[in-house]
């Protein structure tokens, strides 16, 4: 094993292990209390472990794209902004626009801003602090995707390193979630998450180049599931 | 549709009228309609009107309770790759109005280079209006291209119905998701402030529609908008809760899916997913009656159709 030598190797692979550290599942910002609608079509036998693969291939193509281009635009939002808070207010809420689903809109604000607390109790950042003033004033949603995305900026990681590392997050908590909700042991899980690393690297490389304007997603079986959720009589989620 | 020059005609209070060539096998036609309530008895009409063909209406029909009832026709049957139409509609201050449509919308297969067919709507809802859309379904046929922008403004305490069905195809020639695309992308803002909004790229051919992760078994698709500027939070809250129990009352289970949710302000999101269009509408019918009754106090009105 080689070991950083210079001042620039440090903080190369300092910002590698931050970002290993933010993506990690274990990060205490409640990511395992909620399935995002997954719980529903469970209860409903619409999922189960033949079609997860397919599901989670078809949840990076759509939501997953959807966020990344969010996370990409929270990204590019810490490397400039002519008025930061404003810019930050109005893209959390073009993303709050896009969940028609409340209790998915409102698990992404809750794990977003559980996500810049984190980070801002370990990393002196004035525009993370700037950013949670902001949403404070403005009683406004912070999402997941989008303060990743301001984070990794702030840290220095790359936007599509940046990109990468959230939707590695989120399929991770979808797959854990999974696990708790159906009959998948461990080494099937890892080899589910193992085999979607490609179609990560494709998703964020794609979003890289689309506009919040043309970012589509379409998950109606998803997002019936989501609006559906507090209907379900017992339920290990949030959402 | 083959339309190599159309005539523009413009309907206006006075009777004037300009007419406009168009570009060769494509159409360009633009509807616009202005409504206006009478402030001495109450009613709303149709102020003015510009129609290009196909695009018409006929008239303003009262409805029962004052509202202005117009029916939206395109007397070529549907629209061709590389049309544009375009939908301007503005419901003056305090106005009533429904729109329908005299039928589905019938995406027509797009010809080999040609361009995808189109169809733009703006909508504003001026102060303490209410514009009910209750359309029937778009349908795409095979090989269709369609892309859709919608922009829809309420203005202080304004309301909005708004539904839209998305048809996978003809079903009874069993073509279904074999158009080429549906892209549809819609902004409703309240008071400057976007609360909504869609973007949807379907192509069946490259991601297949019947993945858990898109439509399963399920082929229609449906979303409805039901909005009111300045009612108190908690209202929402409740009509979310009333309207998702009336949901589990509308067909079978394993038939058709209902979801119901609260936007992030002024209003809730109904989306529905069904095997098969023929229950979308009376469940739409069902939840547009419960919600006027609970913003609005007064029954929903369903629109006489003309055919």
């Amino acid at each position: 094993m080689e070991f950083a030598t210079s001042r620039g190797d440090v903080d190369s692979e300092l910002s590698r292990l931050r970002l290993l550290h933010l993506a990690d599942s274990a990060l205490p910002i409640g990511a395992l209390a909620h399935s995002f609608g997954l719980e529903t079509l469970v209860a409903h036998e619409l999922l189960d472990v033949a079609n997860l693969p397919e599901f989670l291939q078809g949840y990076l193509e759509e939501a997953g794209f959807l966020e990344a281009v969010f996370c990409g635009a929270g990204w590019r939002l810490s490397q400039s902004s002519e008025d930061f808070a404003r810019d930050w207010i109005l893209l959390n809420e073009k993303l709050s626009a896009r969940k028609a689903a409340r209790e998915s809109r409102s698990g992404s604000g809750s794990l977003g801003r559980n996500f810049m607390n984190a980070v801002v109790s370990v990393e002196e950042s004035d525009l993370i602090r700037a950013a949670l003033q902001a949403s404070k004033e403005a009683a406004g949603l912070i999402h997941h995707s989008v303060a990743f995305g301001l984070v990794g900026g702030v840290l220095k990681i790359s936007d599509n390193s940046t990109v990468i590392a959230y939707l590695h997050q989120s399929i991770a908590s979808l797959v854990s979630a999974c696990q708790r909700l159906l009959p998948l042991g461990q080494h099937a899980a890892t080899r589910i998450l193992w085999q979607m690393k490609l179609v990560m690297i494709e998703t964020a490389e794609r979003s890289m180049n689309c506009t919040l304007d043309d970012a589509a997603c379409f998950m109606p079986l998803l997002e019936w599931g989501t609006m559906e959720h507090p209907a379900l009589t017992t339920r290990l989620f949030i959402s | 549709m083959a339309a190599t020059v159309e005539i523009a005609n413009v309907h206006k209070a006075g009777g004037e009228a300009t007419a406009s060539p168009l570009a060769r096998g494509s159409v360009r036609a633009a509807l616009r309609l202005e409504f206006a309530r009478n402030s001495t008895n109450g009613l709303t009409r149709l102020s003015e009107s510009r129609q290009e063909a196909p695009l018409r209406v006929v008239r303003a029909f009262e409805t029962s309770d004052g509202t202005a009832l117009t029916h939206l026709h395109n007397v070529s049957g549907g629209l061709l790759g590389g049309d544009l139409l375009t939908l301007d509609v503005r419901a003056g201050a305090c106005a009533n109005v429904q729109l329908t449509t005299t039928g589905a919308t019938r995406i027509y297969r797009s010809r080999c280079g040609a361009g995808t067919a189109t169809q733009k709507n703006t909508i504003t809802v001026g102060g303490d209006a209410l514009l009910e859309y209750v359309p029937d379904a778009t349908i795409p046929f095979a090989g269709a291209r369609f892309a859709q922008r919608t922009e829809i403004r309420l203005e202080a305490g304004a309301g909005l119905f708004w539904w839209e069905i998305l048809s996978p195809g003809r079903e009874a020639r069993d073509e279904v998701f074999k158009y080429e695309s549906v892209d549809l992308k819609m902004d409703l803002l309240v008071v400057g402030k976007l609360v909504a909004a869609e973007r949807l790229r379907l192509e069946p051919a490259k991601h297949g529609m019947s993945s858990t992760a898109r439509m399963g078994a399920y082929s229609t698709w449906a979303t409805f908008y039901i909005c009111r500027e300045g009612i108190d939070a908690s209202l929402w809250a409740a009509l979310e809760t009333e309207l998702r129990g009336l949901v589990c009352e509308i067909g079978e289970r394993k038939e058709v899916f209902w979801g119901v949710s609260t936007l992030p302000a002024h209003g809730v999101a109904v989306r529905c997913l069904a095997r098969n269009g023929r229950v979308v509408l009376p469940g739409l019918h069902a939840i547009w009656s419960a919600a006027k009754k609970k913003l609005y106090g007064r029954e929903a009105v369903p629109p006489r159709k003309v055919n």
